[in-house]
């Protein structure tokens, strides 16, 4: 099995295109921090107001509650009001400078764009090997199909991890260059269900990986199962990147209207929503959404497995 | 001798179409197996049924007597394979090639791997990226590939595909020894006839699906009757006579005279008949059967039973 997943892994760096989405990554990263940075020699205003400041800022957003009329707007507004008033009330004031910590909270919104290319690698791993034919020198290996298909979708996760762990580990790196990291790292303040939190920055950062990468994973396992079913690579990529972009906003109108949308795959990967802000759906639970994900991942992979043991091998 | 593949009345349907139809046989160790049929007759499909890429509707198939079905790892550890064209990763060089399948069997070692790579040749360009390969080169490669773990059967389908003369008369030569010194089962199939006359021992027809025939090369060309070309003048007296006194002989105006299938003791008697009748005689020859020639009468002969 080891061998196996080296001979994915092999695969999938030998190949130039890996290097180019490494390199994407890093640039992304790199211009997100050059811009911030930029933009904060700009900005240099004195924080000595911020009690005032947020003052102001709570006032305002009141204002602006009364009259919105979305769901969306007016919770945002509504995080925004508990968040300034509970600075206010314990003292704390908003980072005083822009530290390596925000800079990663930040750059992890680019994610999403490790998520695309773990998408590109999985769409590709099996469907790949039936275009260039070697599907058939593949098979004749004294090992199960089954073996091979696990190794192949294990490469996809140690793929995955390998880019988030470049991510985070570069936007640390560098926004420590370039913004210096802090003596005392300020608490970052959750707000949920009405309530505002204290908690660890750290802690924070490294739990919305883990949450943002639930997405990712769920829409390469389908990527990872479209190609082994229908071995045709353009279509998993087209459709699970459609998706990904898609897929959060069409559950939003959905759920709208119908309340069923609330077993729809993309209702449940934000699992975020249940630590911050306010589900969906009401009546939606972290543990009802743990459980649509663990359905949708076991039909998926029944799905990839079963259709790769069954299939004949004509190409 | 001792049979390493056996198939026990295979049959395979797709789509409610019977591609393979109750095929039944055996190959033994040391010998060369030529598979031989039309394109769509379904050698590809044996092949692959053989190779476990595709399921067997029917029947089974034995390697080093462990059934395909059964227990595939064990059964098809036996076997190298090339199905169709050696299809190998072109943006890694030979070397990383070889190196994956290497790792996908038990047991194979750095050594091994560069014993194979200098016995089929390609010590020079190993490492380069296939990509850069002429096709002979990637068919040495497809070899090198089968032979790493020094499997008991051999199969290729179409090894001389796309080779240039030289380039297949070294293939040819390299499995006759692989299946004498190694004692080796080598299975090949192929459409082209002047080669499986070459390399095979034995010869499995297929048409439609079915196996029509398995024999020996030899006693495969050389059949029951032969033929006679006569050179003479003039023709059409010289087949009177002779389908007057031979009837089976079916005398008929061929390319250079006439010819007329006969027994070897018979043309003395039928020379003499034609120089007592005035007919000047040229020349005699035997024509020499080809596989081309056997292998035609046998498939239209077969062919047109099957209608009746």
């Amino acid at each position: 099995m080891f061998n196996l997943i080296r001979n994915e892994l092999m695969k999938i760096f030998k190949r130039p295109g890996t290097y180019v989405m490494i390199g994407i990554l890093v640039l992304i990263t790199s211009i997100a921090a050059g811009f911030i940075k930029y933009q904060q020699l700009d900005n240099i205003s004195g924080n000595a107001k911020w009690e005032q400041r947020l003052k102001e800022e709570t006032a305002s957003a009141k204002q602006q509650m009364a009259m919105s009329k979305s769901k969306p707007e007016k919770d945002y507004l509504k995080r925004q009001i508990a968040i300034n008033e509970y600075r206010l009330e314990h003292r704390i004031a908003p980072e005083e400078k822009y530290s390596t910590w925000e800079f990663v909270s930040d750059a992890s919104q680019i994610i999403s764009l490790a998520g695309l290319f773990v998408i590109i690698i999985s769409a590709g791993i099996v469907a790949s090997e039936f275009n260039w034919g070697t599907i058939k020198l593949l098979l004749i290996r004294p090992i199960k199909r089954s073996k091979i298909l696990l190794a192949k979708y294990s490469s996809i996760l140690l793929f995955g991890l390998f880019l988030l762990s470049i991510l985070f580990i570069y936007s640390t790196a560098l926004g420590a260059v370039l913004f210096g990291v802090p003596d005392k790292t300020a608490p970052y303040l959750n707000y949920y269900d009405g309530k505002v939190t204290e908690q660890n920055m750290v802690i924070h950062l490294i739990k919305y990986y883990g949450m943002n990468s639930i997405g990712m994973l769920m829409l390469s396992t389908m990527a990872f199962m479209i190609s082994s079913v229908f071995r045709n690579s353009s279509l998993a990529i087209g459709l699970s990147v459609f998706l990904m972009f898609t897929g959060g906003q069409i559950t939003n109108l959905i759920a709208m209207k119908f309340s069923w949308a609330k077993y729809i795959l993309f209702a449940n990967t934000d699992l975020m929503q249940y630590f911050e802000g306010s589900p969906l759906i009401n009546g939606m639970s972290l543990s009802f959404s743990v459980i649509v994900l663990t359905i949708y991942f076991l039909v998926f992979q029944f799905l990839a497995f079963y259709i790769f043991n069954k299939r004949d091998v004509a190409a | 001798m001792e049979a390493i593949v056996e198939l026990k009345n295979v049959t395979k349907v797709i789509k409610n179409r019977k591609i393979i139809d109750d095929i039944s046989f055996r190959v033994n160790r040391g010998e060369v197996f030529g598979f031989l049929g039309p394109n769509g007759a379904g050698k590809t499909t044996t092949i692959r049924m053989i190779v476990g890429l595709m399921r067997i509707t029917s029947g089974d198939i034995l390697i080093g007597g462990t059934s395909i079905k059964t227990d595939f790892e064990k059964a098809v550890s036996h076997i190298g394979a090339i199905v169709e064209n050696p299809e190998m990763y072109k943006f890694m060089s030979g070397y990383d090639n070889l190196v994956h399948y290497a790792r996908m069997s038990k047991g194979i070692t750095i050594e091994k791997i560069n014993e194979t790579v200098e016995l089929v040749g390609l010590t020079d360009r190993i490492h380069d990226k296939v990509k850069t390969y002429s096709l002979g080169m990637r068919q040495r490669l497809g070899l090198a590939q089968c032979l790493l773990h020094d499997p008991k059967v051999l199969i290729l389908d179409e090894p001389t595909n796309g080779l240039d003369p030289a380039g297949i008369r070294e293939i040819r030569d390299y499995l006759r020894q692989l299946a004498r010194e190694k004692n080796m089962a080598v299975i090949v199939s192929s459409h082209l006839l002047s080669e499986m006359e070459m390399m095979c021992d034995r010869i499995g027809i297929i048409q439609n699906g079915k196996l029509i025939d398995v024999q020996s090369v030899h006693d495969f060309v050389q059949g029951t009757e032969t033929v006679f070309e006569f050179e003479v003048q003039p023709a059409d007296e010289a087949i009177l006579l002779i389908n007057t006194s031979y009837p089976e002989a079916a005398s008929k105006r061929s390319r250079n005279g006439i010819s007329a299938s006969l027994e070897k003791e018979d043309i003395p008697t039928v020379v003499q008949m034609m120089v007592e009748a005035g007919i000047q005689v040229y020349g005699i020859k035997e024509v020499p059967k080809t596989l081309e020639d056997r292998f035609l009468e046998v498939t239209s002969e077969k062919g047109e039973t099957a209608h009746v």
